[in-house]
């Protein structure tokens, strides 16, 4: 198992896709670190204004903006498997090891490692930048009690999407399917789910309303305890991890 | 190490690929594995492979199916469609099958040098052209040094210097280190100099299984002469007086049945007959390829000059 690890982080190093989804996630980080910082307390017309510089809730929104480049982290794993299949790799990556429930599982544990330090640097930018953002408006946030949990919680969710993202990949299979499925999921079919009065009540069982009970519920309906939001997504990830690796051993390849 | 198919049936949704296909193949000679488009060679090498779950039928290496095999990159070695990440190197390619095999990293080297691609290696495997990508695929199949080795079209764009290079490589490692070679192709006369032993098939059924002698032997036009002559009627009369079975070929030429090109010419001297053209006619393996094969191509395009109109 280890061999086969090692084989999927040298996939990983040997192409440079890893450095896009590290700045791309890095910058919309900071983006959102110092957008939120610099609207908080601003009324603006029809919208509520976001909490004030120096509040509990803004710094527990300030403080989990990581978590939305989780989708980064998601596209990293969705492109991990599905480009096995798109560049016909999975060929001879079945054949050196025609246990393909193994590679499944060597893939999945390589990426959720890799996800790591990934999800480290990302939560430093997140806090640097909230601290000097903040700090410039008066009240730099402590990196203690509270403030510790969301930021540990923002890093348990990007690696957790990771893994989805490679359970997903093994299950659509083609990589461009399951990106955009993906993207219009989190970004129309959520925000939908959550706007809609009359199926608001599933939002909350809902990776994204699992999102957001474990890091910031500011404008959001109904959530779970954080706690049970953090075993929602660990089970999403569970579910996507065994299906991707049923899928994997039962379909045909080529 | 002896490869075995047997009864080995899969449909397509209403598609049958393959239909109750057997034949083996044997270790240190190159079998050639023949058919038309469509006729289930791909399909059939999936299956051996462990890739594409058979409906039906088994097919085994000493009588082990691939995914019980239990070194499976020392035992089997395929290059299917050419497989890489455009934007990694060819090293690296190699090198990841290395980590996932256990296999030490300078093999990748090792594979990498006995194609000929020791320069290209460390360049991204995207800007390779379609004949070095054919040798990555093979030094791929290579990295387990294994006993057997199944190539799926492995001449499709190689230029004629990589085709000779590639027939002398299969040659020596069936041959002169007793691997089992097993390569398939739509083109007999691609592999015709290569191969000991052909398995041809069509529409997803064996067709013929057996040496190259035996397939020319059973050859139509196999050990005739084509014969062109100013004096063709007299020459045809001259040597049919001495039992000789003559017809008229292409052309107005004759064919002549049963005797070699220097009898039939020593003859003709003899008689004082012109002759303008006289030659061993082709091996015939072309005819029989095609006559066993006509007809269960999938999807055939209409003769030329049909259907245009």
């Amino acid at each position: 198992m280890t061999g086969l690890v090692r084989a999927e982080w040298l996939k990983l190093f040997s192409t440079r896709f890893w450095i896009g989804v590290l700045i791309g996630g890095c910058l919309m980080t900071a983006g959102f670190s110092v957008l939120f910082t610099a609207l908080a307390g601003v009324a603006q017309e029809g919208q509520p204004a976001l909490p004030e510089v120096g509040t509990p809730a803004f710094e527990e929104l300030a403080l989990s903006v990581a978590a939305n480049a989780s989708v980064f982290l998601l596209i990293l794993g969705i492109i991990g498997m599905t480009q096995e299949y798109r560049h016909k790799t999975a060929v001879p990556t079945f054949l050196t090891t025609p246990d393909r429930g193994r590679v499944v599982a060597a893939k999945l544990l390589a990426y959720a490692v890799v996800a790591v330090p990934f999800t480290l640097l990302l939560l430093a930018v997140n806090v640097a930048v909230v601290a000097v953002a903040a700090g410039a408006r008066g009240d730099a946030p402590s990196l203690t009690g509270d403030n510790v949990r969301t930021v540990a919680m923002s890093g348990l969710v990007l690696v957790l999407f990771t893994v989805i993202g490679v359970g997903v990949g093994a299950l659509v299979r083609s990589q461009v399917g399951a990106v955009v499925g993906a993207l219009v999921y989190l970004y129309v079919v959520e925000p939908l789910v959550a706007l809609i009065g009359a199926i608001q009540g599933v939002y909350k069982w809902l990776p994204g309303g699992a999102v957001q009970a474990v890091t910031s519920d500011f404008q959001a309906p109904e959530l779970l305890e954080p706690w049970q939001g953090a075993l929602l997504l660990l089970g999403y990830g569970l579910v996507a991890a065994l299906l991707g690796a049923l899928f994997a051993v039962r379909r045909d390849v080529g | 190490m002896r490869v075995e198919v047997s009864g080995l049936t899969k449909s397509f949704g209403a598609v049958r690929a393959v239909s109750d296909l057997g034949f083996t193949v044997e270790p240190g000679s190159v079998t050639g594995f023949l058919g038309p488009n469509g006729a289930g060679k791909t399909t059939t090498l999936r299956m051996l492979l462990g890739l594409v779950r058979p409906d039906s039928g088994t097919a085994t290496f000493d009588g082990v199916p691939y995914a019980a095999l239990p070194a499976p990159v020392h035992t089997v070695g395929a290059v299917l469609e050419t497989a890489f990440h455009p934007a990694r190197s060819g090293l690296n390619h190699l090198r990841v099958y290395c980590r996932a095999a256990g296999l030490p990293q300078e093999r990748a080297d090792a594979v990498l040098a006995q194609v000929g691609l020791t320069d290209a290696g460390g360049r991204r495997a995207g800007g390779y052209s379609l004949g070095m990508r054919q040798r990555l695929a093979l030094a791929t199949a290579l990295l387990g040094n294994p006993a057997v080795l199944v190539l799926d079209e492995p001449a499709n764009g190689l230029d004629p210097e990589g085709i000779q290079w590639l027939r002398g490589f299969l040659r020596y490692l069936a041959h002169e280190e007793g691997r089992t070679v097993l390569v398939s192709s739509h083109l007999l006369s691609e592999v015709e100099q290569t191969v000991d032993r052909v398995v041809i098939v069509g529409a997803g059924r064996l067709v013929r299984e057996g040496s190259m002698d035996q397939l020319r032997s059973g050859a139509e036009g196999a050990g005739t002469v084509l014969v062109r002559s100013p004096q063709a009627a007299r020459l045809a009369e001259l040597l049919r007086a001495e039992g000789v079975q003559v017809s008229a070929g292409e052309d107005g030429g004759l064919t002549v049945h049963g005797r070699s090109s220097a009898d039939v010419g020593a003859r003709a001297f003899a008689a004082g007959v012109e002759l303008h053209e006289l030659r061993p006619h082709s091996s015939g393996l072309e005819e029989i390829y095609f006559q066993l094969t006509a007809g269960q191509e999938q999807y055939a395009a209409p003769a030329a000059g049909e259907g245009t109109r």
